[in-house]
């Protein structure tokens, strides 16, 4: 057997950078770093808005469908599992797994997608709230429309790779391009985790 | 692009076979904890205590997703100091700013106050 055969890749050291992590990689993470303080800002705002409600604010309690959005948080949560295990084959040259774990992810990508619009349609023509008329539609228009909008992204990227792996020019050694999209794939959920606990369940306490 | 270590079988890397397992476990978890965080709001204690439990769930689940699903874990130190300035410049920002706007002064006047007094009204 020849050494480049039974050479296996560690994709957690990158000898060629002096720090030992993927240029890829460690921009992905310094992005979404700066992200976290991009989404903090637009959840302070909402936060800071539902301390002082102005007069005639509608009751986010009476607006909002928990129900609707336990089910889209469960669905990101499933297409994160769905995105760590498409990670997960790439890095053991599975394109088979690969390609299904990213289709699967798509799905549940879509599914989340498609809960947001209803769920903004429901308030927009059921419930009056528009992004304009109260402070409570504008922060919460902003926060999860900016989410989505990262999500949209997200589902874009995911079916770009999907694409190329069929190309055939996707491989084992280029796992880290699937990595990155992976980091922020899963950056999306940590959002939606948080803005689950603090727009959603808070309003129920 | 990952880089190539010196030669090692397959059955070297154990972790590796067993991620699969490992990533399915915490998703359970984790869709565990989501039904943990919906019963609690429901449940009569005081405000104080049920913010506490979401806060400590949620990061909890958090945690989990960035250490293992984002391999945080098993990548360098680095990644995670990296992520963790993003995180507690923006922690720090929300925190001050919630602590600004929750005082007692910066609360916003009602619109009668706003108004001017009618005498003041008559001399302009």
């Amino acid at each position: 057997m020849s050494s480049t055969a039974a050479a296996t890749l560690n994709h957690h050291h990158d000898p060629t950078t002096s720090t030992g992590i993927a240029n890829k990689k460690l921009l992905m993470w310094a992005f979404l770093a700066s992200d976290c303080m991009f989404f903090g800002c637009l959840i302070s705002t909402h936060l800071i808005y539902r301390l002082h409600p102005p007069p005639g604010t509608p009751p986010a309690r009476e607006v909002f469908s928990i129900e609707l959005t336990s089910f889209s948080t469960f669905i990101l949560l499933m297409s994160s599992l769905m995105m760590a295990l498409a990670v997960n084959a790439i890095q053991k040259g599975n394109l088979k797994s690969l390609r299904w774990s990213l289709l699967t992810t798509i799905f549940f990508g879509c599914i989340f997608l498609g809960c947001q619009v209803y769920e903004f349609r429901n308030f927009v023509f059921e419930k009056h709230l528009t992004i304009t008329n109260s402070i409570l539609g504008t922060t919460f228009f902003t926060l999860t429309g900016t989410h989505g909008l990262h999500v949209l992204i997200g589902v874009i990227w995911l079916s770009g790779m999907l694409l190329y792996s069929f190309t055939g020019r996707l491989t084992e050694k280029d796992s880290i391009d699937v990595e990155s999209m992976g980091l922020y794939w899963h950056f999306v959920d940590i959002v939606w985790i948080v803005i689950f606990t603090a727009v959603y369940l808070l309003e129920y306490i | 692009m990952s880089a190539i270590a010196p030669a090692a079988p397959a059955h070297a890397h154990p972790l590796e076979q067993s991620k699969f397992w490992i990533f399915v476990q915490i998703a359970m978890l984790l869709a565990v904890i989501t039904g943990l965080e919906l019963v609690t709001v429901y449940l009569p204690f005081m405000k104080w205590l049920l913010v506490s439990a979401l806060v400590i769930l949620s990061t909890v689940k958090f945690m989990f997703v960035i250490f293992y699903f984002m391999h945080l874990r098993w990548d360098k130190a680095f990644c995670t100091i990296l992520f963790f300035i993003g995180l507690i410049l923006a922690g720090g920002t929300m925190w001050a700013l919630l602590k600004l706007f929750g005082a007692e002064a910066s609360k916003p006047l009602p619109v009668t106050a706003l108004e001017p007094p009618a005498a003041v009204m008559r001399v302009a």
